[in-house]
């Protein structure tokens, strides 16, 4: 088996908050199941769950072994963006195929 | 196969309970034996999800059998976590079937109320997936996640869940061993306290001691046992494709209808594992007795009214009856046979095909079983 580095950015596939959580966790417990791009899914926690939905991009990272989700704003969201796409020439195809992406899903969505 | 048939059901009323485990498991198995009869089974099999933690005790099916004065009858114990009273149900159904003994006492039952919700909860929850438990996943925590994606993909909204815990407390106030015999508003239900967002505590079936049995005969009576299915599913929630149903009941139904020879319209009213109000709805969908996406419509309409067109908990379900984990699938079957024999009084339906659902674990282990008054 080749272990395998993923970027961390999914989406969110549902989250919940407890407010009474079990022995040695702090209330509220923010918990949120979230889907890498690359499809792999996982248990998360999060310091807040304000403006969250179903499908908000998300970026996962590990803390001491366990996951904490955090929303991305627009701002974070572009810098990713620019970091993930490389040269000049690939930036302009990843705009586009990220655009593409974008109307596919509206569309999708629209006719849900 | 032989034909299997019921010709007992008893059951204790559900609550809060100061009486022993074995008391009221005794209970329940001697109502069943008195309907049907009989002194004593040949075989007994016994469903308790956790008595050796809830209780301290072990060798539960000697200990009850033991205790019930069945001493040299012999007896197992079957366990799938909460759908365990469905699983024993299918082991006693397969000895009849089998062959190997004509009568078979199937008896199950828990006791939890004397511990704290807390505590009642964490060994509960320890059903589920390790990992997601390492995260503080809860059973409410992953009826949360789960209701959020209904209410998000599938446009559950959060009245026609509601509705759920209106109707199956409206039908356990004609219950006479209902846990909880009163009725609620949508109101109460929508500005209950948050337990796990968005579900709320009006959502969430109680923490609640009781047993119940029936006695399953290779001798002909008035109810058959028509058509019984398992399902099974991953352990894991993060690992499934769909948060909004359930594999394991699509499968367990597909396996009881094709056991009975007939589709799900045949039903005339079901009992259904409504543990958390949205699983209900879910519920109503994998089985195939209402189409995708039409479960939340249909009950805010009253099609699964006590006087609608497919009554569904008529007993008041694990929301408002109750549910004593092991006890729970029994405990659906004892209604579904009430019902076929015009026992159920204040409640009584006119249906000839009944089918009851019980969910194991957070869906990891299912059962349909169908049962045809002839």
């Amino acid at each position: 088996m080749t272990p395998i580095t993923l970027p961390g950015v999914g989406e969110i596939v549902s989250f919940t908050t407890l407010h009474s959580p079990p022995e040695g966790f702090r209330s509220p417990l923010h918990i949120a199941v979230v889907e890498l791009d690359e499809g792999a899914r996982f248990v998360c926690h999060g310091a807040q769950t304000e403006g969250l939905r179903i499908g908000s991009r998300v970026a996962i990272e590990a803390i001491d072994s366990v996951y904490y989700f955090s929303h991305l704003g627009t701002l974070d969201r572009a810098r990713l963006f620019w970091r993930r796409a490389g040269r000049s020439g690939d930036r302009v195809n990843a705009i586009a195929r990220s655009l593409a992406k974008r109307m596919w899903k509206g569309k999708q969505h629209a006719e849900h | 196969m032989a034909d299997v048939w019921i010709s007992g059901a008893g059951m204790t009323k559900i609550g809060r309970r100061v009486e022993r485990l074995q008391d009221l498991m005794a209970e329940a198995a001697h109502a069943a034996l008195a309907v049907a009869g009989i002194e004593r089974p040949d075989a007994i099999v016994v469903a308790t999800m956790n008595p050796e933690e809830f209780l301290g005790d072990g060798n539960f099916a000697s200990n009850v059998a033991t205790h019930m004065g069945f001493a040299e009858v012999p007896a197992v114990r079957v366990e799938t976590a909460t759908s365990s009273g469905a699983a024993a149900f299918y082991a006693g159904f397969a000895q009849v079937a089998a062959g190997l003994h004509r009568t078979v006492l199937v008896v199950g039952g828990e006791k939890m109320t004397h511990l704290s919700t807390p505590r009642v909860s964490e060994l509960i929850g320890r059903s589920i997936d390790p990992y997601e438990r390492s995260y503080g996943a809860t059973m409410p925590a992953l009826a949360g996640l789960i209701t959020r994606a209904l209410m998000g993909r599938h446009g559950a909204g959060e009245r026609e869940i509601a509705q759920v815990s209106v109707k199956n407390h409206a039908n356990a106030t004609r219950n006479p061993y209902a846990h909880f015999p009163t009725a609620v508003s949508l109101e109460d239900v929508m500005t209950s306290r948050m337990v796990a967002d968005p579900l709320r505590l009006l959502h969430c079936c109680p923490i609640s001691d009781g047993a119940a049995a029936v006695l399953l005969s290779a001798t002909r009576t008035r109810v058959r046992v028509a058509g019984i299915g398992q399902g099974t599913e991953a352990l894991a929630v993060r690992q499934r494709p769909s948060l909004t149903s359930f594999r394991a009941t699509q499968s367990a139904a597909r396996a009881a209808f094709a056991m009975a020879g007939f589709p799900p319209a045949r039903v005339d009213f079901a009992e259904i594992h409504d543990a958390f109000a949205p699983f209900e709805l879910i519920s109503l969908e994998d089985i195939g007795l209402v189409p995708p996406g039409k479960a939340g419509r249909a009950t805010l309409d009253g099609d699964t009214a006590l006087d609608g067109r497919l009554p569904i908990n008529p007993s008041g379900g694990l929301k408002a009856r109750g549910h004593p984990l092991a006890a729970t699938g029994l405990a659906q079957i004892v209604e579904c046979v009430w019902q076929l024999t015009g026992k159920a009084d204040g409640r009584q339906l006119d249906g000839r095909v009944s089918l009851a659902h019980s969910i194991g674990g957070l869906a990891t282990n299912n059962w349909v079983t169908l049962l045809e008054a002839t």
